[in-house]
């Protein structure tokens, strides 16, 4: 399985299963479900995939989160009806609920009926309410083709009132909920319904059995005998649920504060498809044409009759907006020139109304099109049903901007390359430590940067350092091999009080066994890189625990270090072998970087050699001496050590003078200066045969 | 042979002209069987050099040379000698170029291998996206992989409890804050993308912008295909009238270049908070060659997610979305990589197991 992380996790974004016949009865097209699959998915939503065959046919449909309007088969009707005709395959909606005759609706349903309810609420929480009692309700299975489409497109036929609900919600994207009427009712012919904001601790069953104790602040109803029926947005009540003997509906459909109910989603961690449409915020002008659909099928499906007057409450009717864009600004977008009717063309059958001049395209939003705002946003319009795959590529065509480079990345790629090139296998561990390693190797965790929520308790602090997880990646590397050369080079992250880490590019070069002197070669081959000289002593400096370090180190002060690790250390953290540890810090190396060297001219005159052994104590340091005896003259060209054996180190001297030939007459001095120079700092004393 | 009878059955006394005119014939006779090289040098060296060749013989008839003329035959006897032996040597190199046989090296034996390392395959992906975008002008930067919520999220259009911030499962840092300080730096977070650099990169006021952005990403999850700690590249370009079609140049260039020139991409419409309009990038999948297969979405895999930036995030950067605009996209390293190389890596974490039975196969 290829790794899904690309820059984005789309968990959130919705799926929903559209009937392919279901959908047909929204869009009149000659279209076949491969064509609808594949012009869909470039234009509009992507259609991921078709189930089934023939009659079965079932698109599986990703809505993202800023088309709740589309997450409805009439809201995948309408895109399929804007964006066929692009590719002249005809299509055109059908069954449109804005254009149900909501106006006859309201005026057949004006008056009181046997049944009222008392309704208070909150236009805060809920912008909008409408509900409608309906008698005579006689509970039973749906027809077929009801059964069919919700059960095609994933949803469990329960009987017809729920059904109905159900049908509402998908072909609509509207959500509906069936309360009861007689479950709570106050007398025979009165219900009482009281939306507010919960108080903490309150509690409440929904339908599917579940017992909530509520945070506080959550969209309620209660009725008239002080009891929760409702968390509204989310689930009904179990209380004021339909029953097979339920005779006496209300039908209830509203909008919702979006941020309410997606905080109290969270909090319960209860989601449903209402909760999802809610917290996006749908359209108050659907829920009109939904309830009249909705008593309509009631009436047909059960035999129900008005039970009550329509209750509409709703304060702040919409009131549909311009948002302007300039047409210069759209065809720089997609790179091409459209006509006004090209334009108005795309627009129209999204159910926007265009007014064009010279210069402008203004775009009156219809009212389930809350996502387009500002002037982008139409353009994404036209550039999607332009046609994404209608833009050419194109490189840019101005010049690069004069960038300076960074030289960290620079260098550090260098130095990968050459560790790779000497044998090393490079090494990506977790940034991430445990406090168990922060523990295990003194850091301080007062002065780290802890993850406030953990996955694991493996990955909790940035680490400050590399050397618990390349020491673990020695450790779990063992079993396979005793001698590793591994290296990492990553950030390490160090404290600032009230401020961000520094971020410091780090590297660990660690190698199984005593490889001292095999790891300070690689320093000194670094340093050469760089261009910065190598200290021929340790720093007196060194900031390293001093429980981290065996005896055999070289502190190079601010560089790093190169270092055997303690054993004690080792132990703690289960490795048996010795390892030697070669630690540069990045940035250092980077700021004193002097990577041009200075030309010296080829000498013109061989260099003279000649070998010289002197005999030294024991716990002499071969360095200082080494660096003493190349200050001796400026005939001395080149001072290496040849041989270390015993108390001899036998030490390769090359003379050069630039003009001329050196003889034994001219060297002879020098060497004596060289004798006297090594008895004088050191006391050691040249080895006579 | 006859001739060397004759000598024998004939005469005491050699004279000198006489045995020299033998001597050169027999050279010229030696240099001919020398030179066919019917026979191999070692038994060649003993018919024409060794003590019953005719040069032997006729060597040893130099004491019926006249004592004044045996200096001059005996010249000649060593010139004779010379040359024949050259050309034997000669014979012998010839020899032992075609066989290979005479010498006791052993040319088979496994060579002397170089130190061989290896570099994680992140850092070969990163390295080989550098130098693709390079090409067109675009430089690779680095931002803070810990940083303030205001560039993770806020100035990206996702203000605090936006639910667009869901998509990700972001790791926050244990910070109480500094009251009464920058309110852009209260909340500190592990960046669960690269788009982090998009305000930073705007924020160092030069235009225009052509960024590679690369950097470890962290997200709070962790099974086959995600692991807390991954790679993300996010590319950036913003100038004056940027197109829809110079996000397709981009993405069309790196393809052919880091997939091969037979893959195809396709923009499909999606949504982001911090582009507008946002796309999915979709490429052709390599194994079924687009026709649908059990590893891809009907012959497409899902690369990248882009769009042109947001005019709120440009001015949360401090650039007037009336001058300029852009677009920006980001690819998962990790990713990337597994799509191209069809390495049949069927489990992400491996790549972080640091287990060197894996790592040494790169």
């Amino acid at each position: 399985m290829i790794p899904d992380q690309v820059g984005d996790d789309r968990k959130k974004h919705m799926n929903i299963l559209v009937p392919d016949n279901w959908l047909r009865s929204f869009v009149k097209t000659k279209a076949t479900a491969r064509k609808i699959k594949e012009y869909l998915s470039l234009c509009g939503p992507s259609v991921e995939r078709i189930n089934g065959t023939g009659k079965d046919i079932v698109y599986d449909i990703e809505i993202t989160t800023n088309r709740p309007d589309a997450m409805s088969v009439v809201g995948v009707a309408r895109e399929a009806a804007a964006i066929l005709p692009r590719f002249g395959i005809g299509a055109t909606l059908i069954n449109d609920p804005y254009k149900l005759d909501v106006k006859k609706f309201v005026e057949t349903h004006k008056r009181e009926g046997a049944k009222r309810l008392e309704i208070t609420t909150n236009a805060d929480l809920n912008p909008r309410w409408t509900s409608i009692v309906l008698t005579g309700v006689k509970i039973g299975p749906s027809p077929d083709w009801l059964k069919e489409n919700l059960e095609a497109s994933g949803i469990r036929s329960l009987n017809s009132v729920v059904d109905i609900t159900n049908y509402l919600m998908r072909a609509y994207g509207q959500p509906a909920h069936a309360f009861d009427f007689d479950r709570i009712r106050i007398d025979d012919i009165t219900a009482v319904m009281k939306l507010r904001a919960s108080r903490k601790g309150e509690t409440l069953t929904t339908l599917d059995g579940k017992k909530h104790t509520l945070p506080g602040g959550d969209i309620v109803i209660e009725d008239g005998k002080g009891r929760l029926i409702d968390l509204a947005g989310i689930m009904g009540g179990q209380n004021s649920s339909i029953t097979d003997k339920t005779t006496t509906v209300i039908l209830f459909m509203q909008t919702y504060n979006p941020v309410t109910i997606r905080r109290t989603s969270m909090a319960l961690a209860h989601r449903t498809e209402a909760s999802s449409l809610f917290e996006k915020g749908h359209d108050s002008e659907l829920v009109l044409p939904a309830i009249t659909r909705g008593v309509e099928l009631l009436k047909e499906l059960t035999g129900a009759q008005t039970g009550s007057k329509l209750y509409d409450i709703y304060p702040s009717p919409y009131k549909p907006y311009p948002v302007t864009v300039s047409k210069a600004k759209t065809f720089a977008y997609i790179g091409n020139v459209l006509t006004d009717g090209d334009i108005e063309h795309m627009l129209k059958p999204l159910g926007f109304t265009t007014k064009l001049n010279k210069t402008e395209i203004t775009a009156l939003v219809p009212s389930w099109r809350s996502d387009i705002q500002i002037d982008v946003d139409v353009i994404e319009e036209v550039a999607r049903m332009f046609g994404y795959h209608n833009i050419t590529p194109r490189l840019p065509e101005t010049e690069p901007p004069i960038v300076i480079p960074d030289s960290t990345l620079f260098w550090e790629q260098e130095i990968k390359i050459r560790l790779r090139d000497w044998g090393f296998t490079e090494l990506y561990t977790y940034s991430m430590i445990s406090e168990n390693q922060m523990d295990i190797f003194g850091l301080d965790t007062s002065k780290a940067y802890k993850i406030a929520n953990p996955l694991s308790q493996e990955w909790v602090y940035m680490r400050p350092s590399l050397w618990p997880s390349v020491l673990a990646s020695v450790r779990e590397n063992l079993h396979v091999t005793q001698s590793l050369k591994l290296f990492e080079l990553s950030q390490t992250y160090h404290y600032r009080e009230y401020e961000l880490p520094a971020e410091a590019p780090t590297l660990l070069v660690a190698f199984t066994g005593h490889k001292f002197l095999e790891a300070k070669g690689v320093a000194q081959a670094l340093f050469t890189m760089f261009g910065i000289p190598f200290p021929a002593t340790p720093s007196i400096h060194d900031e390293y625990p001093k429980d981290w370090t065996d005896e055999k180190q070289f502190s190079l002060d601010k560089y790093g270090i190169i270092c055997e690790v303690r054993k004690q250390l080792l132990g703690m953290v289960s490795i048996t072998l010795p390892v030697t540890i070669l630690e540069l810090h990045i940035d250092e190396l980077v700021k004193h970087a002097h990577p041009i060297p200075t030309y010296l001219p080829i000498p013109k005159f061989p260099p003279a050699v000649e070998d010289l052994a002197f005999i030294v104590p024991s716990g002499f340091a071969v360095g200082p001496l080494t660096e003493t005896l190349k200050k001796v003259s400026k005939l001395i060209y080149r001072v290496t050590l040849l041989d270390a054996h015993n108390d001899t180190r036998t030490f390769h001297i090359e003379y050069l003078d630039r003009d001329k030939n050196l003889t034994s007459e001219d060297i002879r001095p020098v060497r004596e200066k060289l004798i006297a120079a090594a008895r004088s700092a050191y006391g050691v004393e040249l080895k006579t045969a | 042979m006859d001739d060397t009878k004759n000598i024998k059955e004939h005469t005491e006394i050699i004279g000198a002209s006489n045995i020299i005119g033998l001597l050169l014939e027999t050279q010229q006779d030696a240099l001919s069987e020398i030179e066919r090289a019917e026979k191999n040098e070692n038994d060649l060296r003993l018919e024409l050099l060794g003590g019953k060749s005719d040069l032997a013989l006729l060597a040893k008839k130099i004491k019926n040379v006249p004592q004044a003329d045996r200096a001059q035959v005996g010249t000649v006897i060593n010139q004779v000698k010379q040359t024949i032996e050259s050309a034997l040597s000669s014979l012998k190199a010839r020899e032992s170029v075609a066989t290979g046989a005479k010498t006791d090296f052993d040319v088979t034996m496994p060579g002397i291998l170089p130190p061989e390392g290896h570099l994680h395959i992140v850092s070969q992906a990163i390295s080989e996206i550098t130098h693709i975008f390079e090409k067109i002008g675009f430089s690779r930067v680095r931002h803070p992989e810990v940083d303030w919520d205001w560039f993770a999220f806020e100035s990206l259009n996702m203000p605090a409890n936006h639910p667009a911030r869901d998509e990700w499962e972001t790791f926050f840092i244990d910070y109480p804050g500094r009251p009464g300080h920058d309110p852009h730096k209260q909340r500190m977070a592990l960046t669960p993308h690269t788009s982090n650099g998009q305000v930073r990169e705007m924020g160092k006021k030069v235009l225009p912008i052509r960024m590679i952005n690369i950097a470890k990403c962290y997200r709070r999850q962790s099974d086959v295909s995600h692991v807390p700690m991954f790679h993300q590249f996010e590319g950036m370009y913003i100038d004056k009238n940027v197109s829809i079609g110079h996000l397709k140049g981009f993405i069309n260039f790196f393809i052919k270049q880091y997939f091969g020139p037979d893959r195809k991409f396709r923009l499909r419409p999606f949504h982001f908070q911090f582009t507008e309009p946002s796309f999915e990038v979709d490429i052709s999948c390599d194994v079924c060659k687009g026709r649908g297969c059990r590893l891809c979405k009907e012959g497409w895999l899902e690369l990248a997610g882009s769009g042109m930036i947001h005019p709120n995030v440009l001015r949360n950067g401090g650039i007037d979305p009336n001058q300029y605009n852009g677009f920006a996209i980001g690819w998962g390293v990790e990713r990337t990589y597994m799509m191209k190389a069809g390495t049949r890596l069927d489990d992400i974490r491996l790549l972080y197991s640091n287990d060197i039975r894996f790592l040494e196969q790169f």
